[in-house]
């Protein structure tokens, strides 16, 4: 395996006295696509959050390239892109002056042209490109982020629910896209409840409960992960 | 990358929400108002002064034709005193606006005349006019408010804040240039018809340059409380609105609560008598003087006045002008006490008005910009030194004419006193060159 991008090391987090992650532990390697799969409140978003230092953890360590997200906050985010789970931009902006706007925030040189690619790559209809967001639809919102996120050309991606609000095409353009990150060098760590999606693009499947780590499904060569096998273990977990 | 670029990336983001062109648009009026208002009080007040000039010498013209001794010339003719607005006073109309600025005064007993207009003892009022100043100590706090209460908040509820927060360089260099953009917009907009007025009103430049610096440190003072407040690890859990009543509370607590409770204090430290006692005092040993024996008179009137010692012999025993102003000279020796008594105390209360403004940056604010504006509580008392000395001046002329029964002349009367201020003889001078 090669060299370790994200560590979670016994990672413990509780909003209010109550424990949210308990002792999580995994890790994700440079270039490997990594999905966190769960039901709802199990955890998956704050886990992502920790690495991103907008959640503190209780107890544990998280890193980000070596970095230790409690003492190092700054300069992982120098190095990482971030899909939120629900996507709201300016909606007194265009799609295009949000991009540029965050680009800037972020202190990434971009021109007009790589972010008419980066559009492109998403498929996001050219003529709502410079219309306000506010006219947006959920799924053309969410294409504008991840085209974001694609912009800081960073070396990890966090995504945090990427496919919701997607059409099928625009899932498929989508797992391909994040495929071909992966082969040039991008981790890429996300969260979904989508069994089926994870199961086709990531890696390395993580299936997390209450707050706990319970099943880890790796990928056989150039075979995806088992569905059925995965779609069983999460069942199990989440039948009333 | 620079500070500026931080600043231009920010102003570039605001300034395409349409609502903060409209909420500035809204302070640009506010101010073009209180600006508007102030100058055409002054203005008002200008004229006034003039009207009651050109009045009064046509009047005095026609009285001092019929007099045929100096003792009813003195008596019927009535001087103009004034304080004029100064080219800065349209921007803090301040104590003006509770001391009289004019008095029409005669050669009776002064004391009375000066507080005939002041019967109720003038408080130290807070809350006054629209005008500038109150736009700015008051008003603009609410302002720094109501743009960046939500600078933090506001993001959190359109959910935002984490990608924010993530993508940011440097988080709070987003906040401050936020803040700083919107703070500096306000200064523009509150400062933008001050200059205009300003320059109207031909103020001088120093002064100007002064009231915009106070303008700018109370805005200053106002952005770091908010936004030290806003950003706090403690706000972080907090909705735009609980932050903007905490700030409202502070504001409260400076603006309503400090002057109210220093207001009550000080007039417990500090007790004087009222113009109204002064007024009383004053009239009833004039009053009372036409009943008392004529030698009681002279004897208080000699004692500050010995060079008239054996000029005192009265031709009719009922009656003579330099008994009548000897009397109306004495009351305002009776009255003399009093009215330093007050004076002092007004003197006190305004300094420790000045004290508790240390605690209430409104307050500070205020008496700052009144100061520069000499509209402040100095300049009232200035002025009614400039009364008395005036006055003074009227029987120094008339009691050598009475006293040595000088032959009476138009000639000499024309030369009688004249009240001037020295801005006004310095216009002539610059007129007539
Ligand atoms: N800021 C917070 N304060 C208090 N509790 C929180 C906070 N954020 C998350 N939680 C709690 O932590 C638990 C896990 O939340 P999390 O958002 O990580 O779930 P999730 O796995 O992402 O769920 P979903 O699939 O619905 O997005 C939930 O019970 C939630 O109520
Ligand atoms: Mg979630």
């Amino acid at each position: 395996m090669q060299k370790e991008v994200l560590i979670a090391d016994s990672l413990s987090v509780s909003f209010n006295h109550q424990t949210v992650l308990d002792e999580v532990s995994f890790s994700v390697a440079k270039g490997e696509v990594f999905a966190l799969l769960g039901g709802n409140g199990a955890g998956k978003s704050t886990t992502l959050k920790t690495f991103l230092g907008t959640v503190s953890p209780h107890s544990g360590i998280a890193k980000v390239m070596g970095l230790n997200v409690t003492s190092e906050i700054d300069k992982i985010r120098a190095k990482v892109a971030y899909l939120p789970e629900s996507v709201t931009l300016y909606g007194h902006l265009t799609g295009v002056e949000n991009i540029q706007y965050f680009l800037a925030l972020a202190q990434v040189n971009c021109t007009d042209a790589d972010i008419e690619q980066a559009l492109k790559r998403v498929a996001l209809q050219q003529n709502a490109w410079h219309k306000k967001m506010s006219f947006y639809s959920k799924g053309m919102r969410q294409k504008t982020a991840i085209a974001l996120a694609l912009l800081r050309n960073a070396p990890v991606l966090f995504l945090d629910e990427p496919t919701s609000g997607l059409d099928p095409n625009a899932i498929d353009e989508f797992n391909q896209l994040i495929a071909n990150l992966a082969t040039e060098g991008t981790t890429v760590f996300m969260v979904t409840h989508d069994v089926y999606g994870a199961c086709h693009i990531a890696h390395r499947i993580g299936l997390l409960d209450q707050g706990k780590i319970v099943g880890m499904f790796e990928r056989g060569g150039q075979t995806n992960i088992d569905t059925e096998a995965v779609h069983a273990a999460f069942s199990a977990r989440n039948r009333p | 990358m620079s500070i500026f670029s931080n600043f231009s990336r920010e102003a570039k983001f605001l300034f395409k929400q349409k609502h903060l062109w409209a909420f500035y648009a809204v302070v640009v009026c506010l101010s073009a108002f209180a600006v508007y208002s102030g100058i055409s009080e002054a203005n008002h007040q200008q004229a006034t002064i003039e009207r009651l000039l050109e009045k009064e010498a046509i009047d005095r013209e026609n009285v001092i034709a019929k007099q045929k001794d100096y003792g009813s010339a003195a008596y019927y003719t009535f001087h103009l005193t004034y304080s004029e607005p100064s080219a800065m006073a349209f921007a803090a109309m301040g104590q003006r606006d509770i001391y009289p600025w004019k008095h029409r005064i005669r050669m009776l007993a002064l004391e009375g005349q000066i507080y005939e207009t002041d019967a109720d003892n003038p408080e130290l009022s807070f809350l006054g006019r629209f005008d500038f100043a109150f736009l700015v100590s008051i008003l603009l706090p609410l302002f720094v408010i109501l743009l960046l209460h939500d600078l933090r908040a506001s993001e959190r509820s359109a959910g935002r804040y984490d990608l924010l927060v993530v993508t940011a360089k440097n988080q709070h260099s987003l906040w401050l240039s936020r803040a700083v953009i919107l703070s500096l917009s306000l200064a523009a907009a509150l400062l933008i018809p001050f200059v205009v007025g300003a320059i109207v009103s031909q103020a001088p430049f120093a002064d100007v340059v002064l009231m915009v610096l106070v303008v700018l440190a109370h805005l200053l003072f106002w952005m770091v409380i908010s936004l030290v407040f806003v950003t706090s690890k403690k706000a972080i859990k907090q909705s735009s609105a609980q932050i903007a009543s905490v700030l409202l509370s502070v504001w409260l607590l400076v603006t309503v609560l400090v002057p109210v409770v220093s207001d009550l204090v000080i007039n417990k430290m500090v007790t004087g008598p009222s113009g109204g006692e002064i007024m009383l005092t004053q009239r009833e040993a004039v009053n009372d003087a036409w009943d008392l024996p004529a030698e009681d008179t002279w004897t208080e009137f000699l004692k500050t006045h010995p060079q008239w010692q054996g000029k005192t012999t009265m031709d009719s025993p009922f009656f003579e002008w330099k008994w009548y102003y000897a009397f109306q000279q004495v009351g305002d020796q009776k009255a003399s006490a009093l009215a330093t008594a007050y004076r002092d105390a007004i003197i006190k209360k305004d300094q420790l008005a000045g004290q508790f403004a240390l605690l209430s940056p409104p307050m500070l604010t205020q008496r700052i910009l009144s100061a520069i504006a000499t509209t402040d509580t100095q300049a009232a008392l200035v002025y009614q030194q400039q009364i008395r000395q005036f006055h003074k001046s009227l029987r120094e002329f008339y009691y050598p004419l009475m006293f040595n029964k000088a032959e009476f002349s138009l000639e000499t009367l024309k030369a009688q006193p004249q009240y001037s201020t020295y801005e006004r003889a310095h216009k002539k001078h610059m007129e007539n060159n």
